[in-house]
């Protein structure tokens, strides 16, 4: 299953990594990290949101647990159980056709996120790659996600490469 | 069984050495005797109905540029003709592909299907302009029809299809299709060299064409996809029913992003019922289609085996000498002669 964990970190120096080691100890595979710097709260603690993966149950709580005990504030945490996640590479002018617009559009859609993105940049006045990770609540999300994409794509003039599963 | 070659290129050059090669080897395996009683290419036609010696041909054409050089050949005699005068059990068209038109193949086919000739054919032209109206026309005239070479090259793709697999209905097909994009990708992918350098490169070494639009525009891999799409799904498809994203904007460093997330690049044809495609997908490294170098692979998705992938050479005349052949020996079994 796939976990979404939303959690609030004191702002010192080697929070974050203390609070990744008993994920992966537990055998959480860590998809996603957004840390969020300039959304500090009133109390001065900083908002990390993190998605992972996770064979069972028991393990989801050995990692809760070792969190609290460690300090860390879990403001939030979801499940999404079947949960599917899909590749999709871009060629084009990417940065030029705002690939912040084309990444808000796509999470705007519920149940829908980027979780990850990989660019690289063509030389001055060549097309950029980029490789992106749709995460989505289940398939049906997933095509919407690829469809939504594609129209962006189409709009913006950008190679979409999809995986052969997505298809 | 008496043969008739109109086209005398690579395909027929590379078939006539495999008839030379294994004339003993198909007499014995296959009690088949063959005869090849005319050969017809762009300057001229030589017949002989006790069967041409092929060496000597061979030999002439190389030569003289023409098989009309061969001793008693005509310059100038027209393949239409040919087909009509010669008594000859089996026509193959080898002739270049037109995928506008279909011609000069079409009515090549069309008047030996008419003349009561089986046909084989490694032209997509014809098939890609008038499938539905070749094997229409074949059935109604009571011959054989066949045309594994034309996808593949060696790879029986068509040929396992409608006969080992006939149990199965077909969902979908895919397949990597085309040697000289594959090649492209695969070089792309391994040395991270640009686009147009690789495509310098083999265009001289004689895996890309001089104009390698129809390859790298993906419309070979489109006309191969309208053909299986046609014969294997029983679809009325035309060409420009297939939606075509070739692989000119793909460079090394998407190859490369897409390498560190498990997967590669190839140009996938894709057909089936409601979608025929042609575009570069990400396929996951280790896949059956993630074949490397100038090799085709295609799976196929069925209700009862539901997958069946094979790999294999897509190209080259002895390569494809080995689909020509197969078909030959398939028509003289079905005809039970």
């Amino acid at each position: 299953m796939l976990i979404r964990l939303e959690m609030e970190l004191e702002d010192v120096p080697g929070q974050l990594v203390k609070a990744l080691e008993p994920i992966s100890r537990y055998g959480g595979n860590i998809q996603s990290i957004m840390h969020q710097r300039e959304r500090k709260t009133p109390l001065g603690r900083l908002p990390v949101m993190l998605i992972f993966e996770i064979g069972e149950r028991a393990r989801l709580n050995r990692i809760l647990a070792a969190l609290r005990a460690m300090g860390v504030q879990i403001t939030r945490i979801g499940e999404r159980e079947g949960a599917v996640r899909t590749t999709v590479l871009l060629i084009g002018h990417i940065i030029h056709t705002d690939i912040r617009d084309t990444i808000d559009r796509l999470n705007a859609l519920k149940g829908v996120m980027v979780s990850d993105l990989s660019l690289a940049m063509g030389a001055i006045g060549q097309e950029s790659a980029a490789r992106m990770t749709i995460v989505a609540d289940d398939e049906k999300h997933k095509n919407l996600a690829i469809s939504k994409m594609r129209s962006i794509a189409d709009r913006k003039e950008l190679l979409m490469i999809t995986s052969l599963e997505a298809e | 069984m008496r043969i008739m070659l109109v086209g005398f290129g690579n395909l027929g050059r590379g078939l006539s050495r495999a008839l030379v090669q294994k004339a003993s080897f198909l007499r014995r395996s296959h009690g088949l005797i063959i005869r090849v009683v005319a050969v017809v290419d762009e300057f001229g036609a030589v017949e002989d109905e006790k069967g041409l010696n092929l060496n000597e041909l061979l030999k002439v054409a190389e030569k003289k540029g023409t098989v009309a050089a061969y001793k008693g050949g005509k310059r100038g005699k027209l393949a239409l003709k040919v087909i009509d005068d010669v008594e000859a059990d089996v026509v193959y068209d080898l002739t270049p592909t037109n995928i506008k038109t279909g011609e000069p193949g079409l009515t090549h086919i069309k008047s030996a299907m008419l003349a009561g000739k089986h046909v084989i054919t490694a032209n997509k032209g014809p098939l890609v302009v008038a499938f539905r109206e070749l094997d229409s026309l074949a059935k109604r005239c009571g011959v054989e029809f066949r045309y594994s070479a034309s996808v593949g090259g060696a790879v029986p793709v068509v040929g396992l299809a409608k006969k080992l697999l006939a149990g199965n209905e077909i969902h979908e097909i895919r397949g990597v299709l085309n040697g000289t994009t594959n090649y492209i990708l695969t070089r792309m992918s391994k040395e991270s060299v640009p686009f147009e350098i690789v495509l310098r490169e083999a265009k001289e070494l004689g895996i890309a064409e001089k104009d390698p639009t129809l390859d790298i525009e993906g419309i070979d891999t489109a006309c191969k996809i309208t053909i299986l799409a046609n014969s294997l799904l029983d679809m009325n498809a035309s060409l420009k029913e297939v939606k075509i994203a070739g692989i000119t904007r793909v460079r090394p460093e998407a190859i490369q992003l897409a390498r560190e997330a498990g997967y590669t690049i190839k140009l996938i044809g894709i057909a089936k019922r409601g979608l025929l495609e042609v575009g570069p997908k990400l396929v996951p490294l280790g896949h059956p289609l993630a074949v490397d170098g100038t090799l085709n692979a295609v799976t196929f998705k069925l209700d009862l085996a539901r997958e069946i992938s094979i790999t294999g050479f897509g190209a080259g005349p002895k390569e494809t000498s080995s689909s020509l052949l197969g078909d030959l020996i398939d028509i003289h079994r079905t005809l039970g002669s």
